[in-house]
């Protein structure tokens, strides 16, 4: 018996006389495991303990203690039981229209019709509710219950159709820092976050209509009438997220106002989450919008990254140097270079590093880029080899990316002896930042370049986050100081209290200090009588092309 | 003892009410004999006589869902009657007295059966 049951469907029936019960179980029995209540009480005890197995219940809506209505709307509003379907009993026919508006889904009239009707209602609704379910589950996310992407897709189609003439705003709401919501609070407090936010999200739809989902991980997606309060939106969705206080959520929205119905739903959301992206890293603004610039910067992006293998192929990129002068010297000498990529594009020109090493750096082609400027420059330190019968050092510019590939050693081999150089002709440089990302992998890997020779400069340093302590035990072989320490030191009211202290550190670590921007005669002048000993930048020369550069050696 | 042959008798609608009990005698009876002893039968008839016609129809209404789903029917009928005069807080002429005696000689002839 208790097998049988065990794969029978589980069903309610809320009925206080006892005949009108005991048909309703003695026509139900033989197919479903049949619960009995008497009171609207019991009733409600049976439905919170066997919430989850409860595939009916049948309601008769004159209870004792209370009118089985309440138990409907009780039932509707409750987000375990409101998938439970209801059928009403009732013998007025004023009650089964009240009971349809409140819930319910069909109703036996009294006196019962005959079993077979009874039992094929039954059926049909366990089946209708339960296909609904099944829709549900594959249309739903189950953290937050919102749609998932794909179905938002096909209601924002039908939102659309049913909504004609209508201006409609593509939203992506996503979460700063998530990550880090995570990392600090747990996955289990990350998961009430977004569900927080699943909450504040629909209730923006609900007055003012709209539908919303979770796109993906913590980016949820927004499509309603157009609105201007996204502002005030962010706020209250930062407001809910945060909850209990226990760190403050920072929302970014990205907003494609009025789209475009020409162009399909998923790149009306592209062009919303591109939005949400340009503010990625700033903590003053939490709402960004599509338009005209953005767009053309897209398209820009497009086209640079489309271009980028011929480019290779081409040699469009060029390889600039610009001189690195050892400033304690008498007279100044030329120590080395630095190499830095220029794009000369057949049709839009030089196109400046600064547009287009942060796209690259996106999608991996930064580290294909890396190796084709590093060919360039051995290459190139062999020239000049050949042409002055010494060694002009190039650094070259190895980002985190580059440490990732378990080739780097051996490409960077293979340049020194494929060009026949020495190993210390070839500096590395590592940002500062890549050391404090991901430390004990980059120092490893640094580690072993420097025993093959390899020297290593610091880049950009004082613009990261190591801690004194750490910088001591790095193995490095010249700082590289970043350039707003000049700016910063040489502007009106300036001081160089800091540039002493970093020149401080260069000589406790016991490593030449290299400044870079340094554009006039004072700022060089003072470097030198600081104790800098080697600097880079206009004052000297601009990034120059590698036939300026012999010339400027000569 | 009842038979459903005596219910059919006296006017029951025995094909209807045992196709509602699944053609189990048995069943049927046994719930026609639950029935008889309704407390709703003493509540109608007192609520009524005392004037409080909410309470009356409450019982009235409960009656009339069991006496239909058992076929009873000449009892059912007077109490369906009653049921809609309740429910409207409708005294007919001459008062509710003639439709309670109804019920009480139809209640009292269903008790008989059982002998």
């Amino acid at each position: 018996m208790a097998d049988t049951d065990a794969r029978k469907r589980q069903v309610l029936i809320v009925e206080d006389e006892f005949v009108n019960r005991e048909i309703l179980k003695a026509i139900l029995s033989p197919e479903y495991e049949v619960f009995c209540a008497e009171t609207g009480t019991e009733a409600l005890r049976i439905l919170r303990e066997q919430a989850g197995r409860l595939s009916q219940v049948l309601l008769d809506l004159n209870l004792p203690d209370m009118n089985g209505l309440e138990i409907l709307r009780t039932i509707r509003s409750d987000l375990d039981l409101s998938r439970i379907p209801v059928i009403v009993l009732t013998s007025d026919t004023d009650s089964e229209v009240e009971s349809l508006n409140s819930g319910a889904g069909d109703f036996i009239p009294k006196p019962y019709p005959r079993p077979e009707i009874i039992l094929a209602r039954v059926r049909r609704s366990i089946e209708l509710n339960e296909n609904r379910d099944l829709i549900r589950g594959t249309e739903r996310d189950n953290l937050t219950g919102l749609y998932n992407r794909e179905y938002f897709f096909r209601y924002a189609e039908q939102y659309d159709a049913y909504h004609p003439g209508e201006a409609e705003d593509a939203v992506v709401v996503d979460v700063s820092h998530f990550r880090m919501i995570n990392e600090r609070f747990g996955w289990v407090y990350g998961d009430r976050v977004l569900q927080r936010i699943g909450t504040a999200l629909s209730a923006e739809v609900k007055d003012n209509g709209g539908i919303v989902c979770r796109r993906e991980a913590d980016t949820f997606q927004m499509y309603c009438p157009h609105r201007t309060d996204y502002e005030a939106m962010a706020e209250r969705i930062a407001e809910a997220a945060g909850g209990d206080g226990k760190g403050r959520v920072r929302i970014r929205i990205g907003v494609y106002p009025e789209a475009d119905r020409g162009i399909p739903m998923e790149r009306r959301f592209d062009r919303a989450k591109s939005a949400a992206d340009t503010i990625r890293s700033s903590f003053s603004e939490n709402v960004a919008k599509y338009d005209k610039d953005l767009l053309e910067k897209e398209i820009f992006a497009a086209r640079l990254m489309d271009d980028f293998h011929e480019a290779i192929e081409k040699h469009q990129f060029v390889v600039y140097f610009q001189p690195k002068v050892a400033i304690q010297e008498e007279p100044a000498r030329v120590c080395g270079a630095e190499a830095l990529v220029r794009w000369k594009h057949p049709e839009l020109g030089m196109v400046s590093p600064g547009v287009f090493v942060p796209l690259f750096e996106n999608n991996g082609l930064v580290r294909k880029l890396d190796n084709y400027v590093w060919r360039e420059a051995a290459a190139q330190i062999r020239r000049w080899k050949d042409e002055f019968g010494r060694a002009v050092p190039v650094s070259i510019n190895v980002s985190r990316v580059d440490m990732q590939d378990p080739e780097l050693e051996e490409t960077l081999r293979r340049l020194v002896e494929d060009n026949g150089l020495d190993f210390g002709d070839l500096h590395l440089e590592v940002t500062e930042s890549a050391y404090t990302q991901d430390s004990e992998m980059i120092i490893r890997v640094v580690e072993r370049l420097r025993e093959q020779g390899f020297k290593i400069e610091m880049d950009d340093f004082g613009s990261g986050y190591s801690s004194l302590n750490m910088i001591t035990q790095l193995p490095i072989d010249a700082l590289k100081l970043d350039m707003m320490f000049i700016r910063n030191a040489f502007r009106e009211n300036g001081n160089t209290g800091m540039l002493k202290v970093t020149l401080d550190i260069s000589r406790y670590l016991n490593v030449p200090m290299i400044a870079e921007g340094v554009e006039t005669e004072e700022q060089m002048l003072t470097m030198k009588e600081l104790g800098c000993d080697i600097v880079q930048g206009y004052y000297f020369a601009k990034p120059m092309p590698a036939e300026e550069f012999s010339k400027y050696l000569k | 003892m009842l038979t459903v042959e005596k219910l059919k008798e006296w006017g029951a609608d025995t094909g209807e009410a045992m196709a509602r009990c699944l053609n189990n005698e048995g069943f049927y009876l046994m719930l026609v004999g639950k029935e008889m002893a309704d407390p709703n039968f003493e509540k109608l008839d007192t609520a009524v006589r005392s004037g409080d016609l909410e309470a009356g129809f409450e019982a009235a209404h409960s009656l009339k869902g069991v006496l239909m789903n058992l076929a009873l029917t000449p009892l059912s009928r007077s109490v369906v009657t009653i049921t809609e005069l309740l429910r409207n807080r409708q005294v007919p002429e001459g008062g509710f007295d003639a439709l309670l005696e109804e019920i009480a000689r139809r209640k009292k002839e269903l008790n008989g059966l059982n002998q």
